[in-house]
């Protein structure tokens, strides 16, 4: 964990009126935006650790991703390949088709991509077949499946299944998250883990590509 | 109602109010507000349910005849046409969106603007009809176009149908099938009405930081209107609780002191109101409400039904709100769709022995029986209950709480009305006969068209 610096600090506390201060006098002395970036994607990292401890509430994840929003639409035309390290490795999610529920997704992806990943997000509605191509386009070796209704098991379970068909199961973990799941339910369609919140699913995805 | 069921429908509401009012019925009830199992039962899709009222009555039969075990069912949740008279674009209907045969779903989204506390607050009106509703029914986008007059036109005449509908499915319901109903009239607590349909989850969570004092006047600014919205829809004799569904004080939305200072106040003072009136309320805590349903002690005790959902601890809320209030809940989602009948069995008996002691619990799933939940699962938990759940021989104990009128030296809240009946007298002149029975009807007229602009909100 990095200590934070005077700008991941303000992120941190949320503090707007501090964070865009500082981010206008890095500015003015000719500091790269990358390193801003950089600094608060280090405030974000602990904005999640909060999150984990129960310290932080789904306010403050909005919140955080709020302002680093902000901060990025200002430095926008000045990023060039914002150059964060090398990718922890790509995970494609997506909410299984009959499910237009995202908030949860929305989460996992903000935890993910502070994480380090490279996040293929397919969005809602997503079809077992937009999942297939997607992973074997991409080469991930995760493919995590949001669901918020209790009747989308089998719609889950046809994911895993298709994966088989196209060859493609041995070589992607398949991670099943959202309200209604459970060990049972990971049984029912076959996938390979199940997260019981954000933080998880980042660490889950951690150990498959350690 | 028809003489010979009006024994068992007795029997049914005796034992669901007995429940509610913390007194020992005969046996656990076994009501689910939303029984979708119930819904699809029958062989008729998702589609059908929301578009075609014809084949609700057959769909109601085809359930009650296989469980007549169950203690109510439910009058439905939507009508389909209603909302294409008005494009309202908070939900994807199956068959119209989505596939027919999958659950109605909320569209998240930004329906009221950050800037826009002061006008909601200081002119709900205005907002409604200058903001909200603009953007909430695809049809009145264009405002002066003949299509959004004849949005609100065919909207207001779409909503008498559908009352009209749901009548005729209750009575059957009620005077056929002997079922009551497991609710009637809906509520949201204030602070639901802006984290849903209002500002969406992102807009709220941003306010509460930037603008929480706006957020805690707003809160209260909408008290009145729906309660009174919830009132006009009520039981008109108080049978069956009112209806709350309680989506953002769960965990982990709101940290507990963030559900004390935003969530709380007002959705207590909005619940008393109703409770006042002389209502009870059922309250679906959707998601898990385990770090602030303790509450729920502070209300009066007996009043509020609360369901458990999925996510929440059934155990821990049974020691919680023991003795404050009923809980429905502790059949596992999963359970009856994926498991076996003896494992429902199983899980009903420890259900029976431990949260059904000593009566204030109601037997159900997550705030409803799931979609794919197996027949013979169903008929098990039933099974279970009959077996295990029973506290003694002999009907229910219990006199039934019926009253068409609030008590006395109530009032409703302040009836909003957007063109007194002071300006319509002015234009009418001077009235030549009973002026009452003009002004009644006007008001009536103005209290249901507003209530029905709210009903848009979530």
């Amino acid at each position: 964990m990095s200590e934070l610096s005077e700008l991941g600090k303000a992120l941190l506390e949320l503090n707007e009126e501090k964070v865009h201060l500082l981010v206008k006098k890095k500015l003015e002395t000719g500091e790269s935006p990358d390193r801003i970036i950089l600094e608060c994607n280090n405030g974000m990292v602990e904005v999640g650790a909060r999150f984990e401890r129960g310290e932080y509430y789904i306010s403050e994840l909005v919140m955080s991703g709020e302002i680093l929003a902000s901060v990025m639409k200002e430095l926008g035309p000045m990023l060039g390949t914002v150059q964060q390290g090398p990718s922890l490795g790509k995970v494609v999610i997506g909410t299984v088709k009959g499910d237009i529920h995202d908030i949860g997704k929305n989460i996992v992806v903000m935890f993910l991509k502070g994480s380090g990943f490279e996040v293929i997000d397919l969005g809602v509605d997503v079809p077992a077949e937009v999942f297939v191509k997607t992973v074997k386009k991409e080469g991930a070796k995760v493919v995590g499946l949001s669901v918020l209704l209790n009747s989308m098991f089998a719609a889950m379970k046809e994911v895993v299944d298709k994966l088989a068909e196209a060859g493609l199961r041995d070589q992607v973990k398949v991670l099943i998250g959202g309200s209604p799941c459970n060990e049972d339910v990971r049984r029912f369609t076959g996938a390979d883990y199940y997260a019981k919140d954000a933080s998880e699913g980042a660490r889950i995805c951690k150990e498959i590509y350690s | 109602m028809a003489g010979d069921m009006k024994p068992l429908f007795e029997e049914r509401l005796k034992r669901y109010q007995a429940a509610i009012a913390l007194e020992v019925p005969d046996r656990i009830p076994i009501s689910a507000g939303s029984n979708y199992f119930a819904e699809v039962y029958g062989g008729y899709n998702n589609q059908q349910m929301v578009y075609e009222p014809n084949i609700w009555v057959d769909a109601d039969r085809k359930f009650v005849q296989d469980f007549p075990e169950a203690d109510n069912l439910r009058s439905g949740r939507f009508w389909g046409p209603h909302h294409d008279a008005v494009g309202w674009n908070l939900y994807r209907l199956p068959g119209r969106d989505l596939s027919p045969s999958v659950q109605f779903q909320f569209v998240e989204g930004e329906r009221m603007k950050s800037d826009e506390y002061d006008l909601l607050i200081q002119n709900p009106v205005e907002f409604m009809f200058e903001r909200f509703l603009p953007r909430a029914l695809n049809d009145f986008k264009e405002r002066g176009s003949v299509r959004s007059y004849m949005a609100f036109l065919k909207g207001g005449m779409a909503a008498i149908m559908w009352g009209f509908f749901a009548r005729n499915r209750i009575m059957t319901q009620e005077s056929e099938l002997g079922m009551p109903l497991p609710m009637a009239g809906v509520m949201l607590a204030p602070f639901d009405y802006l984290a849903d349909g209002l500002r969406g989850l992102r807009g709220i969570m941003i306010d509460i930081h930037r603008q929480p004092e706006k957020v805690l006047e707003a809160c209260e600014t909408i008290i009145p209107d729906i309660v009174n919205a919830a009132l006009s829809i009520a039981d008109p004799l108080r049978r069956y609780p009112i209806f709350m569904p309680l989506h953002r004080g769960a965990f982990p939305f709101l940290s507990p002191k963030q559900f004390d200072k935003f969530y709380w106040p007002s959705f207590k003072k909005a619940m008393l109101m109703l409770i006042d009136a002389g209502y009870t309320i059922r309250a679906y805590l959707e998601g898990d409400w385990g770090p602030n349903w303790h509450h729920f002690q502070e209300m009066p005790k007996g009043k509020i039904l609360c369901d458990i959902d999925d996510k929440g601890d059934i155990f821990k809320a049974k020691e919680d709100l023991g003795g404050y209030q009923c809980i429905a809940g502790g059949m596992p989602d999963h359970l009856l769709i994926l498991g076996s009948p003896d494992q429902v069995i199983d899980r009903t008996k420890v259900l029976c022995e431990t949260v059904g002691k000593d009566g204030g619990y109601i037997i159900n799933a997550g705030c409803g029986i799931p979609y794919d939940t197996k027949a013979e699962n169903y008929r098990a938990m039933i099974d279970g209950v009959l077996r295990y759940g029973r506290y003694h021989e002999g009907p229910t104990e219990f006199e039934i709480q019926m009253n068409p009128n609030p008590p006395a030296q109530w009032k409703p809240p302040p009836r909003r009305v957007i063109t007194p009946w002071e300006v319509k007298l002015d234009e009418l002149g001077t009235i030549a006969g009973d002026e009452k029975i003009i002004r009644e009807n006007w008001e009536s007229l103005e209290h249901r068209a507003y209530n029905w602009l709210w009903s848009w909100a979530w």
